[in-house]
């Protein structure tokens, strides 16, 4: 479903991001685990096209896509959770959801916003509550619900873990793993490497900005390695 | 009392036009970070286009409607051949840009009409007033304040009911996040300059009606009286800049008729010393919009 | 050391005579190839614009501040000037009721230039004030709206004070016909304006004000106070456009509001925008074309199109060749160069500079010799505790702590989100905490700004990287050099050039820092850091985004830097080998509170540790 090649990205001088190169199938959930400055978040924000590619390409759905806007991602199907959630605090909860669902049709709108106040109780509880009110973990999972609601055929999530205590951490991993039942796509980056690749079919490693392994949750787990990679073998 | 009665409700009808010349710049710095000194040129252009209908003995009927028109067309057009080039641009070269049309536009009035003042026929109600116990109320100040109230209404129905609303104010809260919502950034800028040249366009033909006059630098005092209210109101807040705009409005009919004689001719003068003032205890202006310094 | 004579007195000296000659000889010879009194004008406004649109330079240039307003200080200048200088049998003729006796004052010109100057600086430093609270820095919103405020104030008090100014359609008289007989003072104030323009921008000051322009945070944080270089910036500015505008006055013979008002402001702009305005050069360059430009476009408007006596005047190209067509010209300018080239022809290149670095290209500096390392500060101490601090409902730090020792590396490591960057920008300032305490030495700091507490020797790098662009290498680490030389009194200062090439940078101390790769980057700026002899380096993820091999470089030149100024360090990073090699005690952050403290084996070995990084719940 996407396939990327070769990604490089950089900022100014700086390549942030080497040479990339990974797929995800269709109903895949895909992990992308690495320390801080790895180039996670660039590679998704590449891929969303936030950033301009230096050199590579990325195609979805067998098309090629590379340098496109957001908003044509979007409407061909790739939506993006982005880091630190960035939802819109002077919106209410449902403004949230139904800017999420801007390019659907009124009527699918409108019945998709009844779904997700089923799928995620909580946000239900407080429908009309300017979302800057919202608690760390209901503010992660309106922005999981607001991607939703464009009815993404790969849902992409930056962190959604970030900054939450561990029992909503729990929260999160158990929507992500109800995601995999439902069978939609997603490609996940996340820092809490151990659960994430429990949750995930296969996972790529990344480090300085480069991918250095890849293969199923079970296959990375078992890896001595891992530890040393993620924490850092420079001075060891 | 009486006085001041008469006061406010003068100075709400000023406000009222300086509400909605705020809005329309405030709107626009929220989804491009812009602040528009080519702001008052809408009204230039509707005041050329007042000359011209005028001159064919149109009635105002016809006039404010076309005042409108004009006003929308040449914010769209601005945008599309000035502002939609320096989008993301550093905020000196914004500035500079939006200056940069101002004298543009004005210079093709220049050049093209005359450096004179061109007058119009003004509706004959403008000058009407009415008498409420012992006030006296100007028609015009009646209409204006009912007209800006319903025009605040329906743009309050405009950005919390409707879906270009909400993209509107996605895109001034995160532009990025907007865009991966699928909010195009194209559609939202060009709403955001109909919308401010629809505002301005409706204080256009307020501020004419006034006037009955226009010169290719008319555009200056609109324009600093809609930027100077969105920034008392806070940059970057609508409620602020339509807040500001009749604080500035009232400001300045109680400092007219309250200054001793000697000082009244300088009203301006001390209306921006106060702005000044304003500014050294609340830098933010009146409604704080948070912007938090990324390290 | 600083100053250096040729690079910030000699050089600047001859270049602004180079740049005076060529403007006044373009000048003699136009009146040369075209006689006659109007020529004789245009090239008298021109010096005189010169004068004014330097005195801008000064301010907008340095500062990045767009100032709308530096024409209404001109028109403060003017007035005063004029009331001042104008003879009191003129001034009963037209300023009769002038207030506080000034009907009567007669008084030399020179006289009332001096008190022009002065009475525009006054205004300077209140408008400043101004400034400085509206958090003036480069492309300041507010602060332009406010320069804007002062020229409308300006103006509508000129309009509307005739007992002082003569009014609109008066407006205040010299002898009809100019009084100023002599083109002498016009030259003068022209090369003075020249040389104090090029030797502020050389001088600490300058210095200053450019590395805020460049990235006011970065300056901050390097113990620079942007609000008084700013100050400083535009007093001086105000003052040669004071003086500037007084010429001009005195030249007209002729003083109307409309004179300091939209056009010209327009007219000074863009001058200095077509040249590039963050250069001196530029401003200049800016004046002589633009001058070129609207005389050209005034005489198209005026007799039409003509080429090689084949005239086409009525002919086709009569709809734009009409009069006033210099107004369109100059919006038309201003508008193409900010779309297509808003940094101007020259952008900030300087003749001095070029010049310098052309004598200079056969005597090389020599490689300076290696810095002795200097005993540590042992005795300072920094002590933070029970630091709280939230963002909205998110609390980044719940009852954090830190201590360091001088002399002593403390790492802080933690998973991201951990509240480590949060803990650092307390300590520099950046972010004020909602309870807690922090000391340095024993003195309570927790209210202290961030430029004090570098001048207090807390000392930080970023993770984003925030050098100041523009600057070259060796300018720099100048910057922090050179607070340390007025505020880190007692401590050795480190000699730039040996600090630049102990960081390895010294084939690149004449690069821009903006065209530095990562790794130099990142080098610089622990260059920069050390440079202002700093008591503790603060140093956020240095190796963020390196190669292995290029962090164990990295370890040993944080350890060499900070033996060098006998620095302790505090170190954040990710990576758990790059802080076991490096520190002598670990914090080890997880949810905004420290989870442990130890020497590096006993982080190592704790299991809270190894479970933070790899997912805390995982096995909770």
């Amino acid at each position: 479903m996407l396939e990327v090649a070769g990604l490089t990205t950089k900022y100014g001088a700086i390549s942030a991001l080497r040479d990339a190169t990974l797929t995800v199938g269709s109903g895949e959930v895909i992990g992308l685990i690495g320390p801080n400055g790895a180039g996670k978040t660039t590679l998704l924000n590449s891929v969303a096209g936030l950033l301009d590619p230096a050199a590579g390409s990325i195609s979805f759905d067998g098309v090629d896509v590379t340098g496109s806007s957001p908003e044509k991602l979007l409407r061909a199907g790739l939506a993006l959770v982005p880091e630190h959630r960035r939802i819109f605090t002077d919106m209410t909860v449902e403004e949230n959801l139904k800017i999420g669902g801007i390019t659907r049709s009124a009527a699918d709108r409108a019945s998709d916003l009844d779904e997700m106040a089923e799928l995620f109780p909580v946000l239900r509880d407080k429908w009309t509550t300017a979302a800057g009110f919202l608690s760390g973990g209901e503010a992660q999972q309106l922005a999981i619900a607001r991607a939703l609601m464009s009815r993404p055929k790969l849902l992409m999530m930056d962190e959604p873990s970030l900054g939450l205590a561990p029992i909503l951490v729990d929260v999160v991993f158990n929507l992500i793993a109800t995601l995999r039942e439902q069978g939609r796509t997603l490609l996940v980056v996340e820092q809490n490497a151990t659960r994430m690749l429990a949750a995930s079919d296969r996972a790529y490693v990344l480090r300085s900005g480069e991918i250095v392994a890849t293969g199923t949750g079970t296959e990375l787990s078992g890896r001595d390695d891992l530890f040393d990679t993620f924490v850092g073998g420079a001075g060891a | 009392m009486i006085e001041l009665l008469q006061n406010l409700i003068d100075g709400l009808g000023r406000g009222s036009i300086y509400a909605l010349l705020a809005l329309g710049v405030a709107v626009i710095f929220g989804v491009m970070h812009l602040l528009n000194f080519a702001h008052g040129e809408l009204i230039t252009v509707g005041g050329y286009a007042a000359y011209a209908a005028s001159n064919q003995g149109w009635s105002w009927y016809v006039i404010t409607p076309l005042i409108i028109v004009c006003a929308v067309g040449a914010s769209l057009l601005i945008e599309r051949i000035a502002f939609s080039r320096v989008r993301g641009a550093s905020d000196f070269t914004l500035l500079l840009t939006s200056f940069g049309v101002h004298f543009v536009v004005s210079a093709i009035f220049l050049l093209y009409v005359s450096a004179s003042v061109k007058t119009f026929s003004r509706p004959r109600w403008v000058t009407n007033t009415y008498s409420v116990g012992s006030l006296n109320i100007e028609v015009f100040d009646t209409v204006v304040i009912v007209v800006t109230v319903i025009t605040l209404l329906a743009t309050t129905w405009l950005l919390q009911r409707t879906m270009f609303g909400l993209a509107l104010r996605g895109a001034a809260a995160d532009f990025d996040t907007a865009r991966l919502m699928g909010v195009k950034s194209d559609s939202v800028i060009r709403g955001a300059f109909a919308l401010s040249g629809l505002l301005a366009g409706i204080a256009g033909v307020f501020w004419l009606m006034r006037s009955g006059s226009t010169t290719p630098s008319a555009g200056i005092d609109p324009m600093l009286s809609g930027v100077l209210a969105a920034l008392i109101g806070g940059l970057g807040s609508l409620r602020g800049a339509v807040l500001g705009g009749f604080v500035l409005g009232l400001a300045e009919v109680l400092l007219r008729s309250r200054l001793p004689d000697g000082i009244a001719p300088l009203t301006d003068g001390v209306v921006f010393v106060l702005i000044a003032l304003l500014f050294i205890f609340r830098p933010q202006g009146l409604i704080t919009v948070a912007h938090a310094e990324r390290v | 050391m600083f100053p250096k004579f040729d690079r910030d007195i000699a050089f600047p000296l001859l270049g602004s005579l180079i740049l005076f000659g060529m403007l006044a000889g373009a000048g003699v010879v136009y009146q040369a190839l075209f006689d006659g009194g109007a020529a004789e004008r245009l090239i008298t406004v021109m010096l005189i614009d010169a004068i004014i649109v330097l005195g801008i330079q000064v301010y907008v240039g340095n500062t990045g501040v767009l100032s709308f307003g530096h024409i209404g200080f001109g028109a403060i200048a003017g007035y005063t000037f004029a009331v001042l200088a104008i003879t009191p049998e003129e001034k009963a003729k037209r300023i009769p009721d002038a207030p506080f006796g000034l009907a009567d004052v007669d008084m030399s010109s020179t006289l009332a230039i001096i008190i022009a100057v002065v009475v525009a600086c006054l205004a300077a430093v209140i408008l400043g004030i101004g400034l400085a609270r509206s958090g003036a820095q480069s492309g300041a919103v507010s602060a332009t709206v406010i320069t804007l405020a002062l020229l409308f104030v300006t103006h509508e008090v000129s309009r509307n004070w005739p007992e002082l100014t003569g009014g609109e359609r008066v407006g205040l008289f010299f002898p009809i016909g100019g009084a100023l007989d002599t083109r002498a003072p016009i030259y003068l104030a022209l090369l003075g304006s020249l040389i104090v323009a090029r030797l502020y921008a050389q001088s600490r000051s300058g210095r200053l004000a450019v590395a805020a322009r460049e990235d006011n945070l970065a300056a901050r944080a390097m113990g620079v106070n942007p609000l008084v270089q700013q100050m400083v910036a535009l007093i001086i500015s105000v003052a040669i456009v004071a003086v500037g505008a007084s010429l001009s006055v005195y030249e007209d013979g002729s003083l109307l509001p409309e004179n300091f008002f939209f056009d010209f402001t327009l007219l000074t702009l863009v001058m200095l925008i077509v040249g590039g305005r963050n250069s001196v050069t530029g401003a200049v360059l800016g004046v002589a074309v633009m001058t070129a430009g609207r005389e050209l476009a005034r005489r198209l408007g005026q007799d039409g199109f003509e080429i090689l006596g084949i005239g086409l005047d009525g002919k086709p190209l009569d709809w734009i060749f009409r009069e006033n067509l210099q107004t369109v010209f100059l919006g038309l300018s201003m508008l193409g160069f900010m779309i297509w080239r808003p940094k101007g022809l020259l952008d900030d290149w300087e003749l001095d500079e070029w010049l310098r670095s052309r004598v200079r290209r056969n005597h090389p500096d020599p490689q300076p010799e290696p810095l002795p390392e200097v005993v540590a500060d042992t005795t300072s101490v920094l002590h933070a505790e029970h630091i709280d601090v939230k963002f909205g409902g998110f609390k980044a730090l719940a009852d954090a702590g830190l201590h360091a020792n001088g002399g002593e590396v403390v790492g802080i490591i933690g998973p991201n989100g951990a509240g480590k960057t949060t803990l650092v920008n307390v300590i520099t300032g950046l972010v004020q905490p909602s309870a807690g305490e922090f000391f340095i030495d024993g003195d309570d700091v927790s209210k202290t700004q961030t430029y004090e507490l570098a001048r207090r020797g807390i000392v930080r790098t970023f993770q984003n990287l925030r050098l100041f662009g523009a600057l070259t290498v060796r300018e720099n680490v100048e910057v922090s050099s050179l607070i340390a030389q007025s505020h880190r009194i007692g401590r050795t200062i480190p000699d730039i050039d040996a600090l630049i090439a102990e960081a390895g940078l010294w084939e690149h101390r004449d690069r821009r820092a903006n065209a530095l790769d990562y790794g130099n980057s990142r080098r610089l700026e622990l260059a920069r850091a050390a440079a202002l002899a700093p008591s503790f380096l603060l140093l956020d993820e240095p190796t963020s985004g390196m190669s292995n091999s290029e962090s164990l470089e990295m370890i040993e030149q944080v350890r060499h830097m900070a033996a060098t100024v006998g620095a302790g360090v505090i170190v954040i990073d990710h990576d758990l080998g790059f802080i076991t090699g490096i520190s002598d005690r670990i914090y080890a952050f997880d949810q905004g509170a420290v989870i442990a403290v130890g020497t590096p084996e006993e982080i190592q070995a704790n299991h809270r540790v190894q479970a933070a990084y790899l997912g805390s719940t995982a096995e909770a």
